[in-house]
């Protein structure tokens, strides 16, 4: 039976490896060992695949036809898409895909109600191309893309992202493949493009929900983090955090009432983000 | 102005959706903007607030925040987007109160 190995969460934004060297040394060598450390236990936990949920960006699906999830199936894939290789200045790289496990997630989670889109095609900006480039910099774990739309309203609400989270480590546990999967969501933590906190970071708004999520009371989290408490803290980006929700949702499936552990944390004006990270022990 | 206060059905949405995902259409959007503009069927206000980089006024005319800063990079290049760049600099030039 495939394994759940893993569940983190960590932030993706473009500054980490768009125009680090403008943030000032402390920032840099935290953020660095920050996602040295996540590196180094995704390494210890020997994913076969990683199932990640992030932001869509509105790249893949036009302001006509937005799903709330689209899982990407493909056998393999590519990064950054042309426009953004510039703004997030990594090398082009190719990942393997899994398209047994991908559509198994879509099909499972249609009999347990959650409607999927799925596809063949989409393109990676920061929210895989700069997670994957600290955490797996040779690309020799596969990747399953389930991008999400954190951004466009109406947004998918705490409680569904939590309920597919559930659902998504019930579909990953139940596949009679011998697999290691790790949870990976990426986004967040406070940030605003498009708004007026542009240049700002909310980091009493982050410490807040970090502390909140290492509790490990997931009634809590329902009860106290709105979309509208998110939008207050960096309207165009912090929403981004609802796919921390579907991996908490997969760690509270696995470990119930265990908190995640916060990996780092720094709240960078010059990355124009909170940066930060955290792990869910489901295997202790 | 904020997220919810988007207007997917603005034209202007479209164009910048699609805009950044076509190389032949950003030529377009740099060698013909006002050809572009009418193709995708910008309105009068939308095609001026586009034409002058008034990021406030597509704001207020319904463009997802996201598209704004992403505005400014198409004006002004995406590469090495830190706080003292061009599009950055624009943008709060632009937006910021």
């Amino acid at each position: 039976m495939a394994e759940i190995v893993s569940v983190i969460a960590l932030a993706h934004a473009p500054g980490a490896t768009g125009w680090l060297d403008k943030a000032p040394a402390h920032e840099q060598e935290a953020i660095k060992v920050g996602y040295g450390r996540m590196a180094g236990r995704l390494r210890a936990a020997r994913p076969d695949v990683i199932v990640g949920i992030a932001n869509d960006h509105m790249l893949n699906f036009s302001v006509e036809n937005v799903p709330d999830w689209c899982v990407g199936i493909a056998d393999r894939w590519h990064g950054p898409s042309e426009w953004f290789r510039d703004w997030i200045n990594v090398p082009d790289y190719a990942v393997a895909g899994n398209r047994d496990l991908g559509r198994t997630i879509v099909r499972e989670c249609a009999k347990r109600g959650i409607n999927l889109a799925f596809s063949e095609k989409l393109e990676f900006d920061d929210n895989w191309s700069v997670p994957l480039n600290f955490l797996t910099p040779d690309h020799d774990v596969a990747l399953v893309p389930i991008h999400m739309n954190c951004v466009l309203p109406p947004m998918p609400q705490p409680e569904r992202c939590v309920a597919f989270g559930r659902a998504l480590a019930e579909v990953i546990k139940a596949w009679p493949q011998e697999l290691r999967v790790a949870v990976m969501a990426t986004g967040g933590l406070s940030h605003d493009p498009g708004g007026q906190k542009y240049f700002d970071v909310d980091e009493k708004f982050d410490r807040w929900f970090l502390e909140l999520l290492g509790a490990g009371d997931e009634a809590r989290v329902l009860r106290e983090l709105s979309i509208e408490k998110m939008l207050g803290a960096g309207d165009g980006g912090t929403v981004e955090l609802l796919a921390w929700l579907v991996a908490m949702g997969a760690a509270q499936t696995l470990a119930p009432g265990r908190g995640s552990e916060t990996m780092f944390y720094v709240p960078s004006v010059p990355l124009r983000c909170g940066m930060g990270g955290v792990e869910w022990a489901v295997c202790a | 102005m904020g997220i919810m206060q988007t207007d997917r059905t603005l034209p202007a949405n479209k164009l910048i959706f699609e805009v950044r995902r076509d190389a032949a259409l950003r030529a377009r959007f740099r060698d013909d903007l006002d050809g572009l503009m009418r193709d995708y069927g910008l309105s009068v206000e939308e095609q001026q607030a586009l034409r002058e980089i008034n990021l406030q006024k597509l704001s207020d005319l319904g463009m997802h925040p996201y598209f704004l800063p992403q505005v400014a990079r198409l004006f002004k290049g995406a590469g090495y987007n830190h706080n003292d760049s061009e599009a950055a600099r624009l943008y709060a030039d632009r937006m910021l109160k």
